[in-house]
């Protein structure tokens, strides 16, 4: 699939990450509270798909209660990206993996911008 | 982005043209100038349209790898052989303009 | 508040909060022979630490914080030692509900989560950082 704009699609995977990341660090803060399950992003793919369409206002922080009493598992939004909670408590080695993910993602993410600017900026001198 | 940079690199063949038609002009062995110059624009032609397919290569590879799929070294390699290719073409565009440049001032 | 910087400061709650829990640990430690000064006077009475989950509507992030630091309720061992200052009647003390084994596995598990909080504080760090070198010249 050709993207309509590489910088685009990289400025948004960069964006899901940091979601990601963000994510990651609630759930390893919160390994040991009780009643709190692991939380994670909407897959990529969603995200892109989402931005296609006009995004439909959510307020940031917006928080949906389950109807478990005995858990309270919420659902929140950051930059657009849904956070969704999972079944699970949280499993340090896990998360450590995830992260482990989205470290290198970022990494390449990061890397494959600053060689396509600089190609450009090559073209574009006198 | 890749329609912008074949504007760029077709500035050097357009001058890479001009300057073969300047040298037909001079008398030679005809042939073999003859020969000499549409080798030379078919090999400046090869030029651009291998950058301009290794930075497409590299485009597509890296909006896969962008969109998750995990062949890390393909990426790299195809977008360093595009930084390459690009690199070629820009240091022979920036010759040949110099190069015609320099003929333009020659007195006749 | 951008993603990556929430994620530094919910690791940072994360760490406040480990911090919490060893010293409680600590204070255990060091009182598990701290008994009373006299006859059946009550001992050090073991401490215990709770967690709970913050949502910071801003932002989006979860944070972690201490809801409370409590005292556990179980019972207090006894031992016999006849010619204590605490020792009642039957030469029995009343010591602190603190188990040695108990308190050293939680240091354990303390230390962990805080190791894997500080790993998470430096990834977004160097995150931030690869970000702000995009615009670094060569």
């Amino acid at each position: 699939m050709q993207p309509v704009n590489l910088f685009d699609l990289a400025s948004q995977q960069a964006r899901w990450l940091s979601v990601r990341q963000s994510a990651i660090a609630g759930n390893v803060a919160n390994a040991n509270t009780p009643g709190y399950a692991a939380m994670d992003v909407e897959p990529f793919e969603k995200v892109l798909k989402n931005t296609s369409v006009a995004m439909s206002a959510t307020h940031s922080g917006h928080i949906l209660a389950s109807t478990s009493p005995a858990r309270m598992t919420v659902e929140t939004e950051q930059d657009g990206v849904a956070i969704l909670p999972s079944k699970n408590s949280v499993s340090l080695e896990d998360q450590m993996l995830k992260a482990g993910e989205v470290g290198r993602s970022f990494e390449l993410n990061t890397s494959i911008v600053k060689s396509f600017h600089r190609m450009f900026l090559m073209t574009a001198k006198p | 982005m890749i329609g912008g940079l074949e504007s760029l690199i077709g500035v050097g063949k357009t001058a890479a043209t001009k300057l073969d038609f300047g040298a037909t002009t001079a008398p030679a062995a005809g042939s073999k100038v003859g020969g000499a110059q549409a080798s030379f624009a078919a090999a400046l032609d090869a030029i651009a349209t291998n950058t301009v397919s290794s930075l497409q290569q590299a485009e597509q590879m890296s909006a896969k790898a962008l969109q998750g799929e995990t062949d890390t070294r393909g990426v790299v390699d195809a977008v360093m052989s595009a930084e390459q290719s690009l690199q070629t073409a820009i240091a022979i565009r920036d010759k040949i303009v110099s190069a015609y440049l320099e003929v333009s001032r020659m007195a006749i | 508040m951008d993603s990556l910087t929430t994620a530094l400061k919910v690791a940072a709650s994360g760490l406040e909060a480990q911090s919490q829990r060893v010293r409680v640990v600590s204070e255990n430690l060091a009182n598990a022979q701290s008994t009373g000064n006299t006859p059946g006077a009550e001992p050090y009475q073991r401490k215990t630490i709770t967690f709970a989950a913050a949502l910071d509507r801003a932002s989006g992030g979860s944070f972690a914080e201490v809801a409370e630091i409590s005292r556990d309720k179980s019972a207090y061992p006894l031992e016999f030692h006849p010619g204590h200052e605490a020792a009642d009647a039957n030469g029995m003390v009343r010591m602190p509900n603190v188990n040695m084994l108990v308190e050293m596995a939680d240091m354990r598990e303390a230390n962990r989560s805080y190791e894997a909080n500080l790993q998470v504080v430096k990834q977004a760090r160097d995150l931030i950082s690869m970000t702000i070198d995009l615009m670094r010249s060569q």
